[in-house]
């Protein structure tokens, strides 16, 4: 078991790499994924504490945020395969009729 | 000495493929970079002594949320996107700034000194170990956190009707 800062460097490390591909990619699938992996690196934060602070609080937020997760991601990836239909592309860029 | 050795790997591996979503072109490629990012996760559940999370993040994200990503990967029709460049030069560059701009912050608040301020809880790793980390979970499940578990017993139940529901192909 490594010191505290260790995992939380890994946390904030897997969040910001999630951020950026949320920003940056064009296909929707690989934003959705960067969407876990940014709920991911918060689970990794929560069960790093509930370690270090004796507690299993952490560990079961993490078992809720995970069910979560799968929920959204199902519903999420239907709503896109829905759009794909209608539209013949996953290009967040070419998806934009309710932008501003 | 060993689970330094096991932090060190997993984070490694952890990181790389994070990276390797974000990077890599092909939308399939960045799907099985997550899956060993995840695998990667669930090393780091074990070095925290946290081995349900551990299975459970296998099982359940690896195994089931992954596949059902490449499903849809393997179901849509991605080939075009390869060909067309992902982004101009410096939106790609405004992007990564943004990055290291969240990456700084967040280690800043990390590296302050007022970090474990909470109450220390009861479960310490010997007593955890001694009852079975999984015997723990099922037990506070079962009585502090009942009422998430059924509220989340709902969320999954309206989830998969509405997934269903969803990608039915409408008949006439």
């Amino acid at each position: 078991m490594a010191p505290l800062e260790h995992y939380l460097i890994v946390s904030a490390l897997l969040f910001s790499i999630g951020v950026v591909g949320v920003v940056v990619r064009r296909n929707a699938i690989v934003v959705v994924m960067s969407i876990e992996l940014m709920l991911n690196a918060g689970n990794l934060a929560f069960v790093t504490f509930a370690r270090f602070l004796d507690s299993m609080d952490g560990q079961l937020v993490v078992f809720f945020v995970m069910g979560v997760a799968a929920a959204e991601a199902a519903v999420g990836l239907a709503i896109l395969i829905l759009v794909y239909r209608n539209r013949e592309t996953t290009d967040v860029d070419e998806l934009k009729l309710l932008r501003l | 000495m060993m689970g330094l050795l096991l932090f060190y790997f997993a984070a490694a591996v952890t990181v790389a493929g994070a990276v390797g979503v974000v990077v890599l072109p092909n939308p399939l490629y960045s799907v099985l970079s997550l899956i060993a990012s995840f695998l990667g996760l669930a090393g780091l559940y074990l070095s925290l002594n946290a081995e349900f999370i551990a299975v459970v993040q296998v099982v359940v994200y690896a195994g089931a949320i992954m596949v059902l990503f490449l499903f849809v990967v393997m179901l849509l029709d991605m080939r075009r996107e390869e060909r067309i460049p992902l982004r101009l030069p410096v939106q790609k560059f405004a992007g990564a700034i943004l990055g290291v701009g969240i990456f700084t912050i967040l280690v800043k608040v990390f590296s302050s000194d007022v970090l474990l301020t909470g109450a220390k809880g009861t479960f310490t790793a010997e007593r955890v170990s001694e009852m079975g980390n999984t015997q723990v979970i099922g037990r506070l499940l079962l009585t502090d956190y009942l009422l998430p578990l059924q509220a989340m017993g709902v969320l999954l139940f309206v989830g998969v009707i509405g997934a269903v529901v969803l990608a039915k192909r409408r008949t006439g």
